[in-house]
């Protein structure tokens, strides 16, 4: 009796397994509202940001989320279509860009595009001003006040074997190549094998020191006291130091580079009107201050500074002081051939 | 309608075979294999400036993949997959035992329990593990609070960490298989042996383990397998001396975006796996 | 019976080691802390923040529909293909089809998620919420098919369906009051590990999730960088406390029906 009931039951599963998925999207196919789709990572944004534009447009923000920006970008690259806007870091905006994936944003559609500082305005890696600054932020290093007798002040510390297991780095090309290229003061508009040779050297050497290359899960090492000395980038150290009020940030007496997110509106997208009006959402002061509050980075919307937080606005590890402004550039927009050799430097240094 | 059905059991025609293979045949075909010769023919091209494709033939990626530079993360992953496959089968068996032989009316709870673990993230999981045996975590604290240690240990990042993960992860999937085929092992040959005067042991190693040789093989795949394949624990839970072919892998799919090289990587491991796969069934059929 | 206790002891152990985590996580559920790696003091907050994040609940509904059609579809299709394998007369092309069906396996999990997306994309297939599921079928098929194989080859073996079909019983009868019954242990036990191997998955999902779909291990992943917070904690020890529930309901219903509910 019961072997037929559950026959049944598993029959009528089996009939019923290929369909439910048709059902559920059916479901979902509520698309004749409006929508903007927003791929971005967890938390990046203020907290009521998207409740806020939809009281005030009616448009519904979808917001999706990625772990890791080279996932996001793999997808899209294969193929992922339907996303309207995304978050992308300024060096992979020339990638995005030769594969044709960015639909670039009209000159003056935004209205609010003079919000933004001077110099964020047709930055080096995106001239043509295809995409719009979102946040940025700089590279440093990252320690435990109470676990480390004197702080780190410059990026040798990280290559002192006295930390050794204590350290780690950020997984990024980017990163460990720009640090590598200012100890060694080589220019980063190098092409010399030679020069990558060195680089190459310097970080294996590092290597044996190295508790984790990580661009995330470190932070929590970081919190943990697993590691006490990590290259990082400075909000997400200001988000982590709230659980561990131990954590400080410095930017190395080398000087460093900043970086800047970006809000890219993806090729084909569907909503482009609403995906231009909630850019310019993002772009008021209001909003962009109650963006910076939260994710504790600093927003390169001027008229956004005097609403910001003043605990942040006053702290130079966020904003830097004026002086120090001045010496942080962007890093070196690479041509293919050089982003090459900085790819090719990095894998090495994986593997070996 | 049965009349049908019960043609469609009986086999005795080869369309009755060919139509209950086939929905699984269309879904390996347009799910696997379509884009499995996708990564071959990927593995052929050439890598563009910033990444892009040139669908120019080349033979240089499979050149740069038998670089010696590669042989030690071959190696190294041989041997965590090797490992872990030999732990979780050392672990798992006296579980499988268990379940099939004594567990009785707690068998099913056993089984379940076995696999609830699994039901939330692995990260969570790791979240747990990294707070018992962190550098402050619980088992360190304990250690230190009664004097076995002075300075803590770092579990994390380590092989140890690397194999905890796996083993922790794959350890159901050898047992299961391991269970089924215990369930098969004929009770009555092991109640023969000891008639005749079997031991405990001799009973258990003349009978019950080569009666269960199907099981221990395929829980061996079963784990073996995809700890080759597996990136996210040596990338969550590993130092960078880490580095595991399936890191090496997925980072030429998105760090290096060098897409051809990736599948050229692919299909070699592919090629080695089914032709070991192959060899193996060959063998089965043989016994 | 000292050997028993041994065995035993070690089986205790051995569960021990695999709820450690479990219990960790439960605890850690109460934590005071936003990033969830040092205890900071006791707090019911998360649960609350939980029961208010229609997000985070919509994550898991999602994942567990994913899961479960996941491990139907595997099962069905690991039934037909296992059935044709063991019972039917040996057809060629058997050795590679078995081999195919271990692929997935072997497949790199990236590989396979941009090879997949690359080629349904191209194919003009919509990536929807049915395309995830049939993607999450293939990956949970090497466990449904290996778990039923071995067990329709041994019921095979005892000719018990021979001895119905004997006694005048069509294929299907023989197949649905012998063979169908004393397979299901295995259905229902290769359906559980497909079930986990989907609810577990992160690559695959993250590169065929449609819009709008975002698993628990896609949230997850994705909160690694600004932290994970213990309402995740929260959030598995509400599912691992149903699903505790649902088994100990069906094993008191089937303790009361005199017949077990897995074996």
């Amino acid at each position: 009796m019961s072997d037929r009931l559950s026959r049944r039951g598993f029959l009528k599963a089996a009939v019923l397994a290929p369909l439910l998925p048709a059902f559920l999207a059916a479901c979902r196919r509520a698309d004749n509202a409006k929508v903007v789709n927003f791929f971005n990572w967890s938390n990046y944004i203020g907290k009521d940001t998207l409740a806020d534009f939809k009281k005030k447009t009616g448009v519904e923000v979808r917001y999706d989320l990625f772990a890791d920006e080279e996932e996001m970008f793999a997808k899209i690259r294969a193929g992922a279509r339907g996303y309207d806007l995304i978050v992308v870091g300024d060096y992979l905006i020339p990638r995005f860009q030769s594969l044709n994936l960015i639909d670039p944003v009209p000159s003056g559609a935004l209205k609010n595009m003079g919000n933004l500082y001077a110099r964020y305005r047709r930055p080096s890696y995106d001239p043509a001003e295809t995409t719009v600054p979102y946040l940025w932020g700089t590279t440093g290093i990252a320690y435990n006040k109470k676990k480390l007798k004197s702080p780190p002040t410059s990026w040798w510390d990280l290559w002192d074997p006295k930390y050794k297991d204590r350290v780690s780095m950020l997984d990024n090309v980017r990163d460990c190549i720009s640090v590598a290229m200012q100890l060694l003061k080589i220019p980063q508009t190098t092409r010399d094998p030679q020069d990558f040779q060195k680089i190459r050297e310097l970080l294996v050497k590092q290597k044996p020191l190295v508790k984790q290359y990580s661009s995330s899960s470190y932070l929590n090492s970081l919190v943990a006291g697993e590691i006490d000395l990590a290259m990082t980038w400075s909000g997400d150290l200001f988000q982590a130091a709230r659980d561990n009020p131990d954590l400080d940030y410095v930017l190395p007496k080398e000087g460093t580079y900043m970086w800047v997110d970006c809000l890219a509106m993806l090729r084909g997208s569907r909503h482009r009107e609403d995906t231009l009006r909630l850019i310019d959402f993002l772009l008021e002061p209001e909003v962009g201050a109650s963006i910076a509050n939260f994710v504790r980075y600093p927003s390169p919307n001027e008229k956004a500074y005097p609403l910001v937080d003043a605990s942040l606005r006053k702290d130079p590890r966020v904003y830097p002081t004026p002086a120090v402004l001045k010496t942080l550039s962007l890093h070196h927009t690479l041509d293919s051939e050089q982003s090459e050799l900085w790819n090719q430097t990095w894998a090495d240094v994986k593997v070996a | 309608m049965t009349k049908a059905l019960s043609w469609l059991l009986a086999g005795r025609r080869e369309a009755a075979t060919h139509l209950l293979l086939a929905p699984a045949a269309l879904w390996l075909l347009f799910m696997l294999v379509i884009p499995a010769l996708g990564m071959v023919a990927l593995s052929f091209a050439t890598n563009g400036p910033y990444g892009v494709i040139q669908w120019t033939f080349t033979l240089e990626n499979y050149q740069r993949a038998f670089h010696p530079k590669y042989l030690p993360v071959l190696l190294r992953t041989l041997g965590f997959a090797g490992s872990a496959t030999a732990i979780c089968l050392l672990l798992g068996y006296p579980l499988a035992y268990y379940l099939s032989f004594r567990a009785g009316k707690w068998r099913n709870a056993l089984l379940v329990g076995l696999m609830i673990p699994f039901w939330s993230s692995c990260l969570v999981a790791f979240y747990s593990w990294m707070i018992v045996l962190g550098k402050e975590g619980m088992l360190n604290n304990v250690l230190i609070h009664f004097g076995f240690l002075s300075q803590p240990i770092g579990f994390l990042y380590s092989p140890f960490a690397i194999l905890l993960g796996l083993v922790y992860f794959y350890l159901p999937f050898t047992v299961l298989p391991l269970y089924a085929s215990l369930e098969k092992v004929p009770r009555s040959y092991i109640e023969a042996a000891y008639d005749l005067g079997a031991s405990r042991w001799t009973a258990f190693f003349k009978v019950t383990l080569p009666l269960s040789m199907p099981g221990v093989i395929a829980g061996c795949l079963l784990t073996f397998i995809p700890c080759l394949g597996d990136f996210l624990t040596a990338e969550i839970l590993g130092g960078p001396r880490y580095y595991l072919l399936g890191n090496l892998i997925s980072n030429q799919f998105l760090m290096a975006q060098d897409w051809p090289f990736g599948a050229a990587l692919t299909s070699l491991l592919l090629v080695g796996l089914v032709a070991g796969l192959w060899t193996y069934q060959r063998w089965e059929e043989s016994l | 019976m000292k050997k028993g206790k041994v065995l035993s002891g070690y089986i205790a152990a051995l569960y021990g080691f695999l709820y450690i985590p479990l219990i960790v996580m439960f605890v850690f559920s109460f934590n005071d802390a936003r990033r969830n790696v040092v205890w900071r003091g006791f707090t019911l907050k998360w649960y609350r923040v939980l029961f208010n994040d229609a997000e985070l609940m919509g994550a898991m509904l999602s994942s567990l529909e994913l899961a479960a059609a996941a491990a139907l579809l595997s099962a069905g299709l690991g039934l037909l293909a296992s059935y044709a394998m063991v019972r039917h007369k040996p057809f060629t092309g058997r050795r590679g089809y078995a081999a195919l069906l271990n692929v997935p396996l072997m497949m790199p999990e990236v590989a396979l998620g941009v090879g997949l997306l690359s080629f349904l994309v191209r194919a003009g297939f919509e990536l929807d919420f049915g395309a995830l599921a049939c993607a999450h079928a293939l990956i949970c098929l090497p466990y449904t098919v290996a778990a039923i194989k071995a067990r329709l080859k041994s019921i095979g073996d005892a000719n018990l369906e021979d001895a119905a079909m004997d006694l005048g019983a069509t294929e299907w009868q023989a197949f649905c009051k012998v063979t169908f019954p004393l397979a299901m242990p295995a259905i229902v036990s290769g359906s559980l590990l497909a079930f986990t191997v989907s609810f577990e998955d992160f690559v695959t999902s993250f590169f065929l999730a449609p819009i709008g779909v975002v698993t628990m291990p896609i949230k997850i992943y994705s909160m690694m960088k600004f932290g994970v917070t213990p309402e995740i904690n929260a959030l598995s020890v509400c599912l691992l406390g149903a699903t505790l529930l649902l088994v100990g309901l069906n094993a008191w219903l089937a303790s009361r029906a005199g017949d077990s509910p897995l074996a």
